[in-house]
């Protein structure tokens, strides 16, 4: 029997330049209409010239472990899929939003017919033995998905020698994000 | 100094979160309203000849208050509702609120809530108003063994409306990523809000003879109110950072002056003053209280929802 | 006398509702979302494995294909351009193909009441008439009074039949407007070029130094790969920009040079290493000539006197200098790109390649590389006998033809008439700077051809429009380039063509035919390409199903004890040159400082987003969502010093009081220098027909008045603009 899969992601802001690659290949990967996104980029720069540090990322849903999108939707439209992921089940969305305004990550948004979506981690690439799109095209490797529960050492790899930090661990969601500095 | 960008394109949370509008807050309004209007109503009926704490007095005829308060409660929700589904953006799916049952989902419970309510606050009135179809002997049936069961409904219904009107405000202090609508406070001070519009609006409509007890029962209802209301507030500035922003958004920030003008002054403080005065038999009863309340409660509404989306997420 | 404008531009009216990014109603994307609940990721009918052209790097991407439309596009896991990987606009070519104001029709431009009128044509007509015109204007001219201008890899049918036909001037803004004076200077100084793909070796790089080179914007898909990888490997960055650019913030050093001094900062760089002897001693004396004049010429260039030029303080440049001769072989002066500057390009390019040199670093691992091509075999084709002359550049050592000479000789007809141009894939009216004289030009024309996909600017000048399709709908030649991996790849059609648009290989064949050239091309393409493939021991069948066909890695590195052989004269490394001192230039590169900045005014510096190819994808409705219009860095403090505020629309006006067409938000930021402005090339767009560009942002090519020509090749410099702003 198959052990169950727990996935997040590692993203080395090191090696990231911001492109947006994984942007535009989330967007026709997932036909993700125009006006909205699952994934972004964020330019954090501090300092003043000319000592400047700059951080750039690309960010999505965190598929927390313990995700108030979860928590309060209504009607079990979000869910933990069982491979540490947080899907959507668009047949039971009704729209009200309530994951939108519980989301500490502003990670999801309304697609025009009416339903929550947000970064599945590519669930059905993934299914396929396929690695998410956004991964699949970064120019750069900054992206991996990692499976938290096996013991390939991947992930322990990825983390080595690396400072790893997390996004806004005090709301207590379990973020499943882990940022390379 | 710190430059953040980002080219996120999601206009439900950039610039900053906009998700409910008018229509939710008419429709927290409206649910605290007929809330407040099923437990003031119901317990009138637990607290009238008849009740339970009279059950040996005979049931006298349901006095007019009640009457209107049993009617305007499912029909002001059902109104509400309205303002809710037209929220919802995916229209067609909302039946789908009653395929499931979400224990840890705030709208969950209120969905099944606002369920609950029609019933047996339709059986109330159904009873309150039996005197109206005298000649509809089936229903009279029905009003008569229903009114040996009215302690019953009344009880259940008290609980209804002060669940109702404590969701109303539980629905948005339970999103931790809010920093202004997570407070504990709120659910307090919804229903307290909820509970002294319906006493206005009963006030509004009472004969010069009940005013006084309407009144009253306002005074102190408005004082536990306002009570909420600084709880909310203390909680806020001595909360986290992001909370005491949040607050200071509503104190000082572009929210103040309707915060200060309509809630505050017009919601509570003047009606409280006035009502006092009425009370002493300063002034004559004037429409103006109870109005100046509900147009408080309702602002209150508003600018909690509008507020709580117009600070940046919780960081 | 004014002069009348005769060929003016055409406006045609349009609806344009110019306020959101959002387009969805004039577009009807592939797939939009119509029915309740969306079917979240689709799967392909096929997937066409085909080579990008959304720039010029060429990646294999994979097209897949459902009902007939492309939506969604790949890396070829296989290319060993893409790795599998895309840049950000390779993702978003689809955008191109559904770009609702492609080119459609053949357009012939014709007068209606006196005013200039695009009329649609049929395909006949139109290169009925191209023919008639070209033969007028070469019986009456000589033929070499017609001159090509182009860009991309679809140009080549049209150089083949141009060559058949006696016509033999051919230029492309990637010379002088791009990499000239980097080709030039290192043939100057190794006898080869860098080329493109670049040969070197960034991967294993260990200390890199970029001069301008902006790898994460400047996107090139590989490039960018082997940045990171040598990030990710620990390779010491040094980044040289007066603005704190993407690749900057992943430096160890960044340099915010004073702008036009990076000369004196190189010389101060050999300076270094000669005078500490930290050189690679036994590389030089083996493979080089001319130390002892090297350093003769750079012996002022103490790292005081640059800290005085350059701004950048002394221990930068003696840590940096040092950290070089350290590292050694494992460093790499990155040799740029887009090198057209300050005049002194050449130069300068030259420097770095002296400075590579010394470092010993050519073929060595994380050096300069050899690189190679996957088959020698080429396609023969006549070449007309009674050819027009060759055109003959001013300037010594260009090597192919610097566009803008042709400008100034279809102003000048001196020493004789230019009359007509055939523009294919090259919007010159943003590329080339100095717009009047494009303009200028234009007007002294006869008969003017475009080619293009899009209703770019220079179509709205053109006789003749042919709308190209696009190249996820057309063949193209084969793409057998040098590279590291010696590689053959196809570009083949993904869908059909839309609309009446036409491969360019089809045009030019039909062409061949109204100009007497008809058994030039081979009836049919799939024919042509086979018998190319047979040849390379391939055949088209095997490569349209792989995409690309590879070989082993090769011969990168030099071999221990290996003998070394340039082809210069003096058969070795020239650190100084005795053909340009010939030629009368400096053997050595001497700097010159670059013109200071006007009162008042900020030196205008211009560069790459990562999701947008110059003017070519601004009207790309999916790349465009997350970039709509370029913005305007202006350091913060000399803002608010100019009472700019942030994210506030303004014109720029520069030194010679030209103003830009159109506004440019205002992007107040620490990342840049003071006395520096920086936007985004390819904004700004004034033809209508391109509804969604139409107007954004600002065009760097408005206020290029000034180009500061390299003597030694021809390379138009840009950067010496200055600007100021205008509320109004
Ligand atoms: N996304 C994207 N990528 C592209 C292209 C594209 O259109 N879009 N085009 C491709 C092509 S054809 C080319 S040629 C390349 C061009 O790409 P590069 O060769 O990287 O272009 P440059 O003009 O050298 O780089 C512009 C940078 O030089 C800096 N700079 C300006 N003046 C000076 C100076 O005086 N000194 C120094 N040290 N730096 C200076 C600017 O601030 C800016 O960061 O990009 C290629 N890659
Ligand atoms: N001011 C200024 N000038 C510059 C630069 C700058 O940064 N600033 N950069 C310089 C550099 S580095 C370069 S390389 C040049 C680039 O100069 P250009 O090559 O002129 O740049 P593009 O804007 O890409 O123009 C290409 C044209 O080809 C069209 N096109 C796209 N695809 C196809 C196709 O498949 N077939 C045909 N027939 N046409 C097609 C596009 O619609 C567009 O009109 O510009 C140089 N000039
Ligand atoms: S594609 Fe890679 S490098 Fe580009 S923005 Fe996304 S994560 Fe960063
Ligand atoms: S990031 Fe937001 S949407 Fe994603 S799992 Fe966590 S709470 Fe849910
Ligand atoms: S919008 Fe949909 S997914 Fe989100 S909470 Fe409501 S029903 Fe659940
Ligand atoms: S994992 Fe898939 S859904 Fe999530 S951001 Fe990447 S491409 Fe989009
Ligand atoms: S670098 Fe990007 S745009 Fe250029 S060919 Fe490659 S994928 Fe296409
Ligand atoms: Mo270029």
């Amino acid at each position: 029997m198959s052990r169950k899969k727990n996935y997040a992601m590692v993203i080395d802001t090191r090696a990231c330049v911001g492109c947006s690659a994984c942007v535009y290949a989330c967007k026709s990967e997932n036909s993700v209409p125009e006006g909205f996104c699952r994934d972004w980029i964020e330019q954090k720069i501090q300092g003043s010239f000319p000592n400047l540090t700059m951080e750039l990322r690309s960010n999505r849903c965190q598929h927390c472990e313990d995700a108030p999108c979860v928590t309060y939707c209504p009607t079990g439209s979000s869910h933990y899929a069982g491979d540490g992921t947080v899907q959507i089940d668009r047949d039971l969305c009704t729209g009200c939003k309530a994951c939108l305004a519980a989301c500490p990550y502003d990670a999801r948004y309304i697609h025009p017919i009416g339903y929550a979506d947000k970064c599945s981690f590519c669930q059905h690439r993934l299914k396929k033995g396929l690695q998410p799109a956004c991964v699949t095209t970064c120019p750069t490797d900054a992206l991996h998905l990692v499976d938290l529960n096996s013991n390939d050492g991947i992930f322990e790899n990825l983390l080595e020698d690396r400072k790893t930090t997390q996004d806004i661990v005090h709301a207590g969601t379990g973020p499943k994000l882990f940022w390379l500095q | 100094m710190t430059e953040f960008i980002t080219n996120k394109v999601n206009p439900a949370v950039l610039p900053h979160l906009e998700i409910w509008g008018s229509d939710v807050a008419i429709y927290l309004f409206l649910g605290g309203l007929s809330g407040g209007l099923l437990v003031i109503s119901a317990a009138m009926v637990l607290l009238q000849n008849g009740g339970i704490f009279n059950k040996n007095r005979p049931r006298e005829n349901y006095s007019g208050m009640v009457q209107v308060a049993s009617l305007l409660a499912p029909v002001l929700l059902g109104i509400g509702m309205l303002f809710l589904f037209l929220d919802l953006e995916f229209k067609l799916h909302v039946w789908r609120f009653y395929t499931n049952f979400n224990i840890t989902s705030p709208m969950s419970w209120g969905s099944w809530l606002l369920i609950l309510f029609f019933p047996f606050s339709a059986l109330q009135a159904l009873v309150v108003f039996k005197n109206y179809y005298q000649r509809a002997p089936k229903f009279q049936q029905l009003a008569a063994v229903m009114e040996s069961q009215l302690d019953k409904i009344a009880f259940i219904n008290v609980h209804v409306g002060l669940a109702i009107g404590v969701y109303t405000g539980i629905l948005l202090s339970t999103f931790y990523a809010r920093p202004l609508w997570s407070s504990p406070a709120l659910g307090f001070l919804f229903l307290f809000s909820g509970l002294s519009s319906a006493a206005a609006l009963l006030l509004l409509f009472a004969p010069r003879e009940e005013k006084t007890f309407f009144s009253k029962m306002d005074m102190y209802l408005i004082a536990l109110e306002g009570f909420a209301a600084t709880l909310f507030i203390l909680g806020g500035m001595t909360g986290i950072e992001t909370a005491k922003e949040a607050m200071l958004l509503l104190l000082v920030g572009p929210y103040a002056p309707w915060f200060w003008v309509l809630f505050v002054l017009g919601g509570l403080i003047v009606p409280l003053l006035l009502e006092t005065f009425e009370a002493i038999g300063k002034i004559k009863f004037t429409p103006l209280v109870p109005l100046l309340i509900l147009v408080g409660g309702l602002s209150l509404r508003f600018i909690i929802v509008f507020a709580g989306q117009s600070v940046p997420t919780f960081s | 006398m004014a002069k009348v404008n005769r060929r003016q531009f055409i406006k045609i009216s349009s609806a344009f509702l110019a306020s959101s990014a959002a387009a969805s109603q004039v577009f009807d994307w592939p797939f939009q979302v119509k029915n309740a609940i969306a079917e979240e990721f689709l799967t392909a009918d096929r997937i066409v494995p085909t080579t990008c052209e959304i720039c010029f790097w060429r990646c294999g991407v994979d097209a897949h294909v459902r009902d007939e439309k492309v939506y969604k596009l790949t890396g070829q896991a296989n290319h060993p351009l893409s790795n599998g990987r895309l840049c950000p606009r390779g993702n978003g070519g689809q955008g191109l193909l559904y770009d609702p104001n492609r080119l459609r029709h053949p357009l012939i431009r014709v007068t209606v009441n006196g005013k200039p009128q695009f009329r649609k044509t049929s395909w006949d007509e139109a290169l009925t008439l191209i023919a008639e015109r070209f033969q007028q204007i070469t019986e009456q001219y000589g033929t070499e009074s017609v001159a090509m201008f182009s860009h991309g890899f679809g140009a080549s049918f049209f150089k083949t039949l141009f060559s058949a036909y006696g016509i033999r001037t051919f230029s492309a803004p990637s010379y002088a407007q791009c990499r000239g004076p980097r080709t030039e200077a290192f043939k100057l100084t190794y006898g080869h070029a860098v080329g493109s793909p670049e040969a070197i070796d960034v991967a294993n790089s260990k200390y890199l130094v970029l001069l301008g080179s902006h790898l994460g914007e400047n996107m090139h898909n590989t490039a960018v790969q082997d940045f990171s990888k040598a990030i990710s490997r620990g390779c010491k960055v040094v980044v040289v920009d007066p603005r704190y650019s993407t690749a900057a913030s992943k430096a160890e050093h960044w340099l915010p040079i004073k702008p036009g001094t990076d000369l004196a900062l190189l010389r101060s760089w050999i300076h270094i290493l000669i005078n500490e002897k930290i050189y690679d001693v036994e590389f030089i004396e083996n493979n080089a000539t001319g130390l002892e004049e090297l350093w003769e010429g750079v012996k002022d260039a103490t790292p005081e006197k640059t800290y005085a030029l350059t701004g950048i303080p002394v221990e930068q440049i003696v840590a940096v200098g040092r950290d070089l001769g350290r590292y050694g072989s494992s460093a790499l002066i990155h040799p740029g790109r887009h090198v057209t500057w300050y005049g002194d390009d050449t130069q300068r390019e030259r420097a770095i390649a002296i400075l590579n040199a010394l470092l010993g670093n050519y073929q060595m691992p994380g050096g300069l590389i050899q690189q190679e091509k996957y088959s020698s075999y080429k396609p023969k084709f006549p070449v007309a006998r009674n050819a027009g002359q060759q055109f003959k550049s001013r300037y010594p050592f260009a090597s192919s033809v610097p566009a803008n000479e042709i400008v100034e000789q279809t102003i000048s007809a001196d020493p004789y008439p230019v009359k007509s141009w055939f523009v294919y894939g090259t919007n010159l009216i943003h590329s080339l700077g100095d717009q009047r004289a494009t303009m200028e030009a234009i007007q002294n024309l006869d008969f003017m051809v475009a080619v293009d996909v899009l209703p770019a600017e220079i179509t709205g000048y053109a006789d003749v429009v042919l709308p190209e399709c696009t190249y996820l709908e057309r063949y193209d030649d084969l793409d057998n380039r040098t590279y590291r991996i010696p590689y053959l790849a196809i570009r083949q059609p993904a869908v059909a063509p839309l609309y009446d648009s036409k491969p360019g290989h089809e045009i030019a064949r039909l062409l061949s035919m109204k100009m007497g050239l008809p058994d030039l091309f081979e009836a049919d393409i799939e024919t042509y390409l086979d018998k190319q493939l047979k040849e390379m021991g391939s055949s088209l069948s095997e490569l349209k199903k792989s995409g690309v066909l590879k070989k082993e890695e090769s011969d990168l590195y030099r071999k221990e004890g290996e003998m070394l052989r340039f082809k210069t004269p003096s058969g070795k490394i020239e650190l100084a040159s005795q053909r340009l001192k010939d030629a009368g230039f400096d053997a050595v590169p001497q700097y010159y400082p670059p013109p200071e900045n006007p009162p008042g005014y900020f030196r205008m510096l211009y560069g790459r987003a990562p999701m947008h190819t110059f003017g070519r994808t601004a009207n790309n409705r999916v790349l465009g969502e997350l970039m709509p219009e370029n913005e305007l860095w202006v350091n913060e403090i000399a803002g608010h010093d100019m009472k700019l505020k942030h994210g506030e629309y303004v014109y720029l006006v520069n030194q010679d009081q030209v103003k830009s067409r159109t506004r440019i938000k205002v992007r107040l930021t620490q990342r840049i220098r003071p006395d520096a402005v920086y936007l985004v090339h390819g904004f700004g767009h004034t033809d209508p027909r391109m509804e969604f560009a139409f107007r954004r942002g600002v065009s760097d090519a408005d206020l290029v008045t000034k180009l500061s020509v390299d003597p030694i090749m021809g390379g138009t410099g840009m950067n010496n603009n200055f600007v100021t702003f205008s509320r109004t």
